[in-house]
């Protein structure tokens, strides 16, 4: 089945050259509708307002983390269905462990490549 | 001084003992204590008097000492000079790299959206947006250099604090957090986390294994 790169992505991060290598990297790949959040908080309010196909978030972020926007998503029931990848420079065990437990869907080291995205939404949406 | 002690102690206990009740109480009384009283601490303190005050030249010694060992370590040099010169190293490097990251972005995102039907336009937009992209590289050399001043400053304190150490005899305190806000544990905590170093942490085919 081939991926719908036509449903509407959240990319979160603080660093502005991070969202953009992912735009870049998502428009590569065929998604066009890509809005961006600066952290958890943005994410959350834009959550609200519009329904994503899928949420791709940085983990360190001021003031809500990309782990507390997770957790977030998850217990609120009307966003709670949305896949979530998380992308960070930090592969700490327990970190990786804490994602997966709050409901990640896919979990992705920086840096990283377009095929290694690609890979993992795939995975994310079963393809 | 024992001997003196008992015999002041004893003397208020007798004057006590009178069996004076509050009313009958004069002034002359209170200040009869109070001599009795003083005569009492002054046996005491006149003992104690040579072992405070070699105690006290003892510390202003050792005090003068330090200052002269601090004064060695030019710590003063450190605050105001090297400092502050990393800190402006370390704001020229994200300046740097950020400029050299939207160069290179923006050559790429042109690239990416230029028309290939014009053959020859394409081709000179590539040639002309891949020496931008060779340009923007040249960053590299000059963070580099900084970072190496950078790291040489941080060697340079970590040495001098570790002779201030040494000399005052620090002990690790365990808890010097306790007056540290939300706000700045959180930013220590990121500090500390961050991005791994290779071969810590786990891989990328790690976490694909785990999910």
């Amino acid at each position: 089945m081939a991926l719908d790169t036509s449903i509407p992505v959240l990319v979160v991060d603080d660093y502005k050259t991070m969202i953009r290598i992912i735009r870049n990297l998502l428009k590569q790949l065929g998604f066009e509708d890509v809005d961006e959040a600066a952290d958890g908080t943005e994410a959350l309010g834009k959550m609200k307002e519009r329904r994503y196909g899928l949420v791709i978030s940085d983990w360190n972020m001021e003031p809500m983390t990309g782990y507390e926007l997770l957790k977030q998503v998850r217990s609120d029931s009307s966003l709670s269905k949305t896949p979530f990848i998380m992308v960070t420079a930090e592969s700490k065990t327990e970190n990786v462990i804490a994602a997966k437990k709050a409901g990640v869907n896919n979990y992705i080291v920086k840096p990283f490549n377009a095929p290694t995205l690609k890979s993992k939404i795939e995975a994310v949406f079963g393809d | 001084m024992s001997d003196m002690s008992s015999e002041h102690v004893a003397k208020i206990i007798d004057f006590l003992r009178n069996g004076r009740k509050a009313e009958d109480v004069s002034l002359e009384d209170v200040m009869r204590l109070a001599e009795l009283m003083a005569e009492s601490f002054q046996s005491f303190f006149k003992t104690m008097d040579l072992a405070i005050y070699a105690e006290l030249g003892e510390m202003a010694r050792e005090i003068a000492c330090m200052k002269e060992e601090l004064a060695l370590l030019r710590l003063s040099d450190m605050r105001d000079e090297h400092i502050p010169t990393a800190g402006r190293e370390l704001d020229a490097i994200v300046e740097a790299t950020e400029e050299a990251t939207n160069t290179i972005m923006s050559a790429a995102e042109e690239i990416m959206s230029a028309d290939v039907a014009d053959v020859d336009a394409y081709q000179a937009l590539v040639g002309e947006k891949v020496i931008d992209i060779f340009q923007a590289c040249s960053f590299q050399d000059i963070t580099g250099q900084r970072i190496s001043k950078v790291v040489s400053t941080l060697n340079a304190l970590d040495k001098r604090i570790t002779t201030l150490v040494e000399k005052l005899k620090i002990m690790r305190i365990n808890d010097v957090a306790g007056d540290e806000t939300p706000a700045e544990k959180r930013a220590r905590e990121l500090m500390l986390h961050g991005p791994q170093f290779k071969g810590e942490g786990v891989s990328q085919d790690d976490i694909d294994a785990f999910f």
